[in-house]
């Protein structure tokens, strides 16, 4: 059965296609949630999330974009967001607890746009076109951020010189 | 010497290195699948959508209009006393109506800084945060979740039944015992996942950004 009738049939309120949706997909979006969460239980969150907006929003999709890509940027958001949300939680914590530890988790934080193009490219495999729909950012952007991000990297990681040699 | 920028064995180094990042365990399937359905079938505790804060501007238009009409009946005559008490009954009903999309923003907001705190707490596996901390910010949640469970927003049953379970979860965190920790959280833990309490949370907070000043003191 293709995608379109799948789709079509979930919007009828056929149960069989929803998991039959999901199973074609979820591979995907939890091995992208746990990338950039780096923690199976965010990412099992952020998964199921995901999908629960999906479902609740597939009248929406208008089938301009694959299936996919539409998927991919509600991933992202719903795992962005989450993340944020937690590290401002755990930041207010370490607020009060230690504000010098603050400042230097700061000074070596990555820019956050920098980590997801990296990895949903050079990790994931994203296309930048795809990366670009599923962060609202331009493919420009996209590929600019993973230069930015492959420059830092080398830099951070200059400290292990000749470790590839070997 | 070359420059590391042009080593392709340094390309290749990073390449195999960002590929061990973050490496994904095999996906489970099945209990995210059951968890999802379980969701779903308790979904949407409250509806906040951008509608309703339109809703809250017209009713707020109409109140401004309903105390005009009355400002201009005043001033015409005094036999107009009568139809100024039903003005007031109205007034007194929008602004119940009011107060009702109040709490349900406070209760947004409230459930908000649950899930944020639940999901910190599940996912803080190496123990890193201050037990006596994690007791503190759950008694805080906690006496919301009461004050939450005795106002007009625990009229919905669903929501009810969801400050209930929050109120059980938030209990056990607030008397977690610093000698037995890891073991009680791992239990509270257990119990979270069995009880579905994260996704069923989720579910119950409508999408977009929490509008924070204007309900700022409405519990």
């Amino acid at each position: 059965m293709d995608e379109s009738t799948l789709i079509a049939r979930v919007r009828a309120g056929d149960s069989a296609a929803e998991r039959a949706l999901y199973d074609a997909h979820v591979d995907r979006v939890y091995r992208l949630a746990f990338r950039l969460a780096g923690d199976d239980a965010l990412a099992q969150d952020f998964t199921q999330e995901t999908f629960i907006r999906a479902f609740d929003r597939l009248g929406s999709f208008r089938g301009d974009a694959a299936f996919s890509t539409w998927l991919h940027t509600i991933t992202t958001t719903v795992v962005l967001n989450g993340l944020r949300k937690v590290k401002r939680f755990r930041q207010r914590e370490t607020d009060i607890d230690d504000a010098h530890e603050i400042g230097v988790v700061r000074r070596h934080a990555e820019p956050e746009g920098y980590r997801t193009v990296f990895l949903m490219h050079d990790v994931e495999g994203y296309t930048h076109e795809e990366i670009g729909v599923a962060l609202g950012v331009e493919t420009g952007t996209s590929k600019a951020q993973l230069s930015r991000a492959r420059a830092k990297l080398r830099v951070a990681l200059s400290d292990f010189a000749g470790e590839w040699v070997k | 010497m070359m420059d590391q920028h042009e080593d392709p064995k340094f390309e290749q180094w990073l390449e195999d290195a960002a590929k061990a990042y973050h490496t994904p365990h095999a996906t489970p399937r099945e209990a995210m699948w059951k968890r999802i359905e379980d969701a779903r079938r308790n979904k949407r505790v409250i509806e906040l959508r951008p509608w309703l804060r339109w809703a809250v501007a017209a009713a707020a238009v109409l109140i401004l209009g309903i105390g005009i009409g009355r400002w201009s009946a005043n001033r015409a005559s005094a036999p107009a006393a009568a139809s100024t008490a039903a003005g007031g009954r109205q007034v007194a009903n929008e602004i119940d109506s009011l107060a009702d999309v109040a709490y349900q923003v406070a209760a947004t907001q409230y459930l908000s800084r649950t899930e944020a705190f639940l999901t910190s707490f599940r996912a803080d596996a190496n123990r890193s945060t201050n037990t006596a901390r994690l007791a503190y910010q759950a008694r805080e949640l906690l006496a919301t979740t009461q004050l939450m469970l005795d106002s007009p927003a625990a009229d919905n049953p669903r929501l009810r039944a969801l400050l209930e379970d929050l109120e059980l979860v938030l209990m056990q965190i607030s008397l977690l015992n610093p000698v037995q920790d890891g073991h009680d959280r791992d239990l509270i833990t257990q119990g979270m996942n069995q009880t579905n309490v994260l996704p069923k949370l989720r579910s119950a907070i409508p999408a977009g950004p929490v509008p924070v000043r204007r309900t700022e003191g409405a519990l």
